[in-house]
């Protein structure tokens, strides 16, 4: 598998980009793994790759609005892919994708586990702001099979200012899943929560 | 109301996604305009298009979606019936044809995986019809299941289906669908070649100019009756060049394929240029009146204009007296087997 390299401006800002991208493709080799060969012979794997612009296009992150007690947060949410299986992308191709997940395959019907780093202005320390969180999400087709709308359905486990909990949540898509809503809820008596989100996903 | 509330939704996805996509602005501002009206209507589609009096016949139904007609098969390319394209190029004219017209599909050509030439949502309007579709490698990534089986076909492979022979001739254009995916997805672009019954038909979808590959393509299959050629979008020009053929460029190709026929294709349905609407045909027109281009040569059909280019009463040997004296290669040496 080859990755595409890009110019960056300094030595230290690529650096730190080539880590990243260098892990994902890591990652991404691992998860497609036995996937280049389809079930029919005629069928061509697309070669998915992260790429300098695909990194850069994860670090695009999702405002959100985290209602809780009476008063609303500003929040800000990134969304990773480790591992998702596409049952509506044709079937003499791999449904399998690992952080790298193009638009269709995703929306067309698909589970993925998804992990979230979450800032969210709770006031405090800027160590004390963030939520991480990991969980389950389904993807099924409305319009266009999925490019024009799609839903989602979901469940997560997260942890913050040092206890955990669950919440669920549900989503619309359009624009090919490159704009979305989701409403998320957590019902834990610690941290009893909705958070709005404005999914804005390129890729 | 409603008209109100799609607009008010339009202009935020359009301004939500614009900056990520680089979308350029004319074409976001082109499309809220066109969102505000209705698409031009086609005042007169075919209800029956398929033609019992005809051995070749090609219906212009819009931008590259054209329905061709050679003797009992019919195929449909690059079919695209909706009032949009990516959720914002919005559709000028109304398609020429409705999707309820058609007759049973022989089979679907796909020459690439842009939304303006693969369209989900219409392939789920025509899947009962179709028989099968036919796409470039690596792109059936992008066409999920439906009820027709779909086919990958490498660069001059030729799929067969009961004599009708459908072989993938290299174009130059981008294979991508949301360009971050342009670093892999760098082969599902094509042209396509039919040939039955002794009657070729060169498909060109989207290409720009690059005269070696038409001239393979001629040498590959001398005898083309008929070639679809995109003429736009012209503007903005030094952008455009690089992936879509002007009308100039376009009948050198029709020239470099040695086709008897040229249809334009791929202009005046969507919002995806400066072009204004008009001025590609009318660019055309004057490019073949400079280049003396033969009488009859060129076919600028309306939108839902369906052509008779061989009508059945006529045998290939008794042709209209006109065949090789206007085709634009010079005089026909006699037909060989196909290919």
């Amino acid at each position: 598998m080859r990755c595409v390299r890009h110019p960056v401006p300094s030595r230290r800002r690529r650096s730190l980009l080539l880590r990243v991208a260098g892990i994902t493709a890591l990652l991404a080799c691992a998860g497609r793994a036995g996937a280049d060969v389809g079930p029919d012979a005629g069928a061509t794997e697309p070669a998915v790759h992260p790429t300098l612009l695909w990194t850069m296009a994860q670090a695009v992150p999702s405002p959100e609005w985290l209602f809780r007690g009476g008063a609303v947060h500003f929040g800000a949410r990134w969304q990773v892919t480790p591992l998702l299986y596409s049952f509506g992308i044709n079937r003499k191709l791999s449904p399998w994708r690992s952080f790298v997940a193009e638009p269709l395959v995703r929306h067309v019907g698909s589970i993925e586990l998804f992990g979230a780093p979450e800032y969210l202005a709770l006031g405090g320390s800027f160590a004390k702001s963030w939520l991480f969180r990991g969980g389950l999400r389904a993807y099924f087709p409305l319009l266009h099979r999925g490019e024009y709308l799609s839903c989602s359905i979901g469940g997560s486990a997260f942890h913050v200012r040092d206890r955990g909990g669950s919440a669920y949540e549900g989503g619309l898509y359009t624009l090919f899943g490159f704009l979305g809503a989701q409403v998320t809820y957590s019902p834990a008596a610690h941290f009893r929560a909705t958070t709005l989100s404005l999914s804005l996903r390129i890729f | 109301m409603a008209r109100a509330t799609t607009v008010v939704l339009s202009a935020l996805l359009l301004g939500a996604s614009a900056p990520a996509c680089s979308y350029p602005t004319h074409l976001v501002a082109g499309s809220l305009t066109a969102l505000v009206s209705e698409p031009a209507p086609v005042p007169r589609k075919a209800a029956h298009p398929y033609r019992a009096d005809a051995r070749l016949a090609v219906l212009w139904v819009g931008h590259a979606t054209a329905l061709i007609q050679i003797d009992d098969r019919v195929i449909l390319t690059d079919p695209v019936f909706t009032s949009t394209v990516g959720l914002l190029s919005k559709r000028l004219v109304a398609p020429g044809l409705d999707p309820e017209a058609l007759p049973p599909l022989s089979a679907v050509l796909i020459s690439h995986m842009h939304f303006d030439h693969l369209s989900l949502g219409s392939l789920e309007r025509i899947e009962a019809k179709t028989r099968v579709a036919l796409v470039p490698r690596g792109g059936l990534v992008y066409v999920p299941d439906f009820a027709f089986d779909t086919v990958e076909v490498a660069p001059w492979q030729t799929w067969e289906d009961r004599g009708m022979r459908m072989t993938a001739v290299p174009v130059e254009h981008t294979g991508d669908r949301y360009r971050i995916d342009g670093a892999w997805m760098t082969t599902s672009r094509t042209a396509w070649v039919v040939q039955y019954h002794g009657i070729t038909v060169y498909f060109g979808g989207d290409t720009a100019y690059e005269r070696d590959l038409f001239v393979r393509a001629r040498a590959r299959f001398p005898r083309i009756d008929v070639a679809l050629l995109p003429i736009a979008p012209i503007h903005p020009r030094p952008q455009k060049r690089l992936h879509h053929t002007d009308p100039g460029e376009a009948v050198q190709a029709f020239l470099d394929l040695g086709a008897r026929w040229m249809i334009p294709i791929h202009y005046d349905t969507f919002v995806n240029s400066t072009d204004a609407f008009g001025e590609p045909a009318r660019v055309l027109r004057r490019v073949i009146a400079e280049r003396r281009l033969p009488r009859g040569s060129a076919h600028i059909l309306e939108h839902g204009e369906q052509r008779v280019l061989i009508p059945r009463v006529t045998t290939r040997s008794s042709r209209p007296q006109d065949d090789s004296a206007t085709r634009p290669g010079g005089p026909r040496s006699p037909r060989g087997p196909a290919d």
